[in-house]
């Protein structure tokens, strides 16, 4: 997908403010972001003129209970890159999320700051790291984690402290473009584990065609 | 109690092993005094009887001995009351000039009941000395030897063709050697018991001392969260209002926060204090309708809790209630108070009530438990509010003798039973200790004089195998007792009742089958020996049982001589000097032995009990004076210039500069608080509670917590948080504040938006810096106006690898 073209976007979220606010937050983006398709159940993502859109930002949490992981497997086996946009402040679900594809998961504290450029980064198949997120691969203790270096862990958890770059940049004696990179290969390494996926895959593909990581870092 | 220097002083008190315990104390004094007593009597009564029976001629000679050794005895005896007017070789010496001069009057007085007596006055002696001078042997052997030299002396010269007879040398030794052994083995078992008792009693201390410093450390909270954290609440919260309360209140607060908590004593009029609650000024006055029904003497512990709670439960009307007016009453009940505060105002729902929210938990219930009185606070949405103080004086007699107990300072109810359960163990081991030695004399015995008489003297028993078998019954008896003993067990009642009806039956069969005129005689074996089998059998008895057996004993021997036909008055003699001899000695064995168990083992209980009281008083004091200096030098560096300053008017609370850094130490002052909260993750608890002293200002604060939490030291903690707090406290409208735990590291960060600059942001992790060596690292990075400040501890390196 160019740089340019406008993107579009389903939403699954059985909250209606919830839909007018990421609403409002796309009309203000400098690239076009449309909802062609939203609702509080995950068939708009399935049924035209959802089942076309660019991106699915998907509650995990709707209405009828526990978080809607099967969903997220089934969008994801499907091709389709979903943005996980959750009340729950909770790494174990970030991890689960991340693990079964998702393009990234964000808290809907962050939406404000981070949806739109979440959105453009999935629907490029780029590389995206909220603060709430890169907090829970901080601070990862699995066993089937990608090995991070001192540094790559310093970064994400500074980022996820301070939510901001220019703070991490100025602390840490780099420069922000620096800082990006740090959270995009550890991104790019979380994708290269656990269960395979097409979204995962064409990360990676994507990753190393524009330079982020090199092959023999993963 | 005032035996040979052992007051306690301090070093002695730290090292409780190096002298002897209370029981084992107590057991040499009571041995000593039943030495001293039982050679004096012995030696008054035969010595008067030996002068009675002389020769007129020799009256005078005699009277020159013995009246000399019976004002030996005297002063001996006197010397017990005041050991320190005496020194021990003139005791000693006078111990010895007592069998020199009764050893002499045997020859002067002359005749066979001279022998008798001497004998007995000398073997009574040298058995007693080994109690006098239990804790010097070498003395008491010394004068053994004395005894027998006197002995052999006397012997010598009363009948100077004879022989020297080595029988009797034989018995004295053996009598000496049985006494020492008795000794040491009912001193081991005291020591014994004192060793375990020391145990037990410094687990409880501790216990105690805990609980004492954990009831200081609520009140000094209580009394800080309703002065100083108040004031500066308010403070940090103003703008804009009249502050003529504030100097004034600001100067009380230093004064409440430097005394020591809980060192009140006496007792105060609860009825005045109550008078005196301050009903606000102002906006925040709230009327008080009182009705007491004075005066209410209690304690100044429970007092001044009650007193501190319902100020801070009338400013909580003031604050919550919505009205202003309140009724406070007061009454008797029992021997207690009770004091209750109802107001008609909004009501709450107690159970809504954050655990952090210290008014209620902490100002008022945690506080009035800790003096071990019980508030309780009533209330319902829109239904008004009822708070009651009860207080009741300390129930049962363990409080009522041991007089200034450190008030605030609850003394545990179980200190009676405990008591009890003290003296019960002593006793047991005491018990144990007489018994073994009471068996150990009687084997000995039966084994070396008894066996040999029995031998000897085969050919005039009639039969001689009655005799035998009463032999084999005896030390059966004293073998199957001796093994229940051996294994720590008391004897079964048929056990016992079976034993002790053997015994009286050797008394009579050995009456009965020995020749009148022989009754008690060197042939009798049996008559000194059953006594001592029944003082085994009824040692933990009331020693009238063993005196009705004596009795029983003694009679069966009377009847026998008796029945024989007409005794001559030199028979009676006999019986009659030997029952006093063998049988009198082993009644005042009971005797002594009934001492020790209902007497001595008590006085040891209430001993221990007494300086394990006196110690723990002290270690109460000792931490409670150094906790409280540290938590006030904690103090001393933030909250005390603050206050000082706006106690003098100084600084000024229309100066934001001064809000701010009342904000800041307002949120260390809840920290604090929260350090005492039992939860799972204290850094998170603490942390949440400077987040709401900002909040209340209306600064938005978004929390979040990375990892799985895992064990930070009390002083880490602090150490982590305050600079948070600090930067916190001075933030003006939001912050973000984390907690990232990895493997290796917690990291507790704060970015404030827009943080007020203060020449104390830099210096805020100095001031809890203390004396802790926890290396926490702070980092602190600017950027326009926020402010990022992390503070970071490397974890032990234990926490292993999440693998879920």
């Amino acid at each position: 997908m160019s740089d340019n073209a406008p993107v579009s976007v389903v939403v699954v979220d059985d909250h209606p403010a919830i839909l007018s606010g990421v609403e409002a937050w796309y009309a203000a983006s400098r690239r076009p972001i449309t909802v062609v398709a939203a609702g509080d159940s995950v068939r708009e993502a399935w049924t035209p003129p959802g089942s076309t859109a660019d991106v699915v930002v998907l509650d995990l949490q709707l209405a009828e209970g526990g978080p809607a992981f099967g969903s997220l497997r089934r969008l994801v086996d499907a091709g389709r890159q979903v943005i996980v946009y959750s009340m729950r402040d909770d790494e174990k679900t970030a991890l689960n999320c991340l693990d079964l594809g998702a393009a990234t998961y964000l808290t809907k504290s962050e939406g404000r700051d981070h949806l739109v450029e979440a959105t453009l980064a999935a629907a490029d198949e780029r590389p995206y790291m909220p603060p709430a997120l890169a907090g829970a691969l901080g601070t990862n203790t699995r066993a089937d984690r990608p090995q991070l270096s001192v540094r790559e862990e310093n970064v994400l958890i500074e980022w996820f402290q301070s939510e901001s770059k220019e703070l991490v940049a100025q602390r840490l004696g780099i420069s922000v473009r620096t800082v990006n990179s740090y959270l995009d290969r550890v991104r790019i390494k979380y994708a290269n584990v656990g269960r395979p996926a097409r979204t995962k895959a064409s990360l990676v593909a994507r990753a190393i065609q524009d330079g982020l990581v090199d092959v023999g870092d993963l | 109690m005032g035996h040979g220097g052992y007051g306690g002083n301090g070093e002695e008190a730290a090292e409780p092993m190096g002298r002897p315990g209370s029981g084992e104390r107590l057991v040499i004094l009571a041995l000593e005094r039943f030495g001293v007593w039982l050679r004096s009597i012995v030696v008054c009564l035969c010595g008067a009887l030996g002068i009675v029976s002389a020769d007129t001629a020799d009256i005078p000679l005699a009277v020159c001995l013995l009246v000399p050794a019976f004002l030996a005895c005297g002063v001996r005896l006197y010397a017990l009351r005041r050991p320190h007017m005496f020194p021990l070789a003139l005791l000693w010496t006078l111990d010895a000039a007592v069998v020199v001069l009764t050893g002499l009057s045997q020859p002067v007085i002359g005749g066979e009941s001279a022998n008798v007596m001497v004998e007995a006055m000398v073997g009574i002696s040298v058995v007693a000395f080994q109690y006098e001078w239990a804790t010097r042997p070498p003395a008491g052997a010394a004068l053994a030897v004395l005894g027998a030299a006197v002995c052999v002396l006397g012997d010598i010269l009363s009948s100077p063709g004879d022989g020297l007879d080595v029988v009797p040398l034989v018995r004295m030794l053996i009598q000496v050697c049985l006494s020492r052994a008795a000794y040491l083995i009912v001193r081991a078992l005291a020591r014994a018991a004192d060793r375990s008792a020391a145990v037990r009693a410094a687990a409880r201390r501790e216990r105690e001392v805990a609980a004492a410093r954990r009831a200081s450390e609520r009140e000094y909270l209580a009394t800080l969260h309703d002065t100083a954290s108040a004031t500066l609440l308010m403070v940090s919260q103003g703008d804009g209002r009249d502050w003529s309360w504030l100097p004034p209140r600001a100067r009380q607060d230093l004064e409440a926060m430097s005394a020591v908590p809980g060192f009140e004593t006496g007792s105060v009029d609860l009825a005045a204090l109550l008078g005196c609650v301050p009903e606000g000024e102002g906006q925040a006055r709230v009327r008080l309708k009182t009705r007491i029904e004075g005066p209410l003497a209690i304690p100044s512990g429970p007092g001044l809790a009650i007193f501190n709670g319902v100020r801070e439960a009338v400013t909580n009307v003031a604050r919550h209630a919505g009205v202003r007016e309140a009724q406070l009453r007061a009454w008797t009940e029992g021997d207690g108070a009770v004091v209750e505060l109802s107001d008609t105002g909004r009501g709450f729902d107690p159970l809504a009530v954050p655990a952090r929210r210290r008014g209620i938990s902490g100002s008022i219930v945690a506080r009035m438990h800790a003096v071990g009185g019980t508030a309780t606070v009533t209330s319902r949405p829109d239904d008004g509010t009822r708070v009651q103080w009860r207080w009741h004086g300390p129930t049962g007699a363990s409080q009522a003798g041991h007089g200034t107990q450190v008030p605030g300072v609850p003394r545990p109810p179980r200190a009676q039973a405990q008591h009890t359960a003290d003296v019960r163990f002593i006793r047991g081991r005491l018990l144990r200790g007489t018994q073994l030695a009471v068996l150990l004399i009687s084997l000995v015995w039966q084994f070396t004089i008894s066996l040999r008489r029995l031998v000897v003297h085969q050919d005039v028993y009639r039969p001689a195998w009655a005799q035998t078998a009463s032999f084999v019954c005896l030390a059966v008896v004293a073998v199957v007792g001796g093994a229940y003993l051996l294994r720590g067990r008391r004897l079964p009642p048929t056990v016992r009742w079976g034993s002790l009806g053997s015994v009286l039956a050797v008394s009579a069969v050995c009456a009965f089958t020995l020749p009148a005129e022989l009754s008690t005689g060197a042939p009798d074996w049996a008559f000194g020996l059953v006594g001592w089998h029944a003082l085994f059998l009824l040692a933990d008895l009331r020693v009238r049982v063993f005196a009705a057996f004596l009795g029983a004993h003694v009679g069966l021997n009377a009847t026998a001589v008796f029945l024989s036909g007409a005794p001559s008055a030199a028979q009676w003699a006999t019986l009659g000097i030997s029952t006093i001899g063998s049988c009198g000695f082993q009644l005042s064995v009971g005797v002594l032995m009934s001492y020790l168990l209902h007497g001595t083992a008590p006085a040891a209980g209430t001993a221990a009990a007494q300086e394990e009281e006196m110690r723990t008083r002290e270690r109460i004091h000792e931490d409670m004076q150094r906790d409280h200096k540290e938590r006030y030098r904690a103090l001393t560096a933030t909250t005390v210039p603050l206050l000082v300053g706006l106690g003098h008017g100084v600084l000024s609370p229309h100066d934001e500069e001064v809000r701010l850094r009342c904000g800041v130490e307002a949120a260390r002052m809840r920290r604090l608080f929260a350090e005492g909260d039992a939860v799972l993750d204290p850094l998170l608890n603490e942390l949440r509670a400077c987040v709401e002293v900002v909040e209340h200002r209306g600064v938005t604060v978004s929390l979040s917590v990375r990892g799985k939490p895992g064990e930070v030291p009390v002083e880490v903690r602090r150490r982590l948080i305050d600079p948070v707090a600090v930067t916190l406290g001075r933030t003006r409208s939001t912050a973000r504040v984390t907690v990232v735990w990895t493997p290796r590291a917690v990291r507790v960060s704060v970015v404030s938006e827009d943080c007020a600059g203060g020449r104390d942001t830099e210096e805020a992790a100095e001031a809890h810096s203390g004396a802790t060596n926890a290396k926490v690292d702070v980092a602190r990075t600017t950027r326009g106006g926020s402010v990022w400040v992390e503070a970071g501890w490397s974890r032990p390196a234990i926490s292993g690898v999440d693998l879920t």
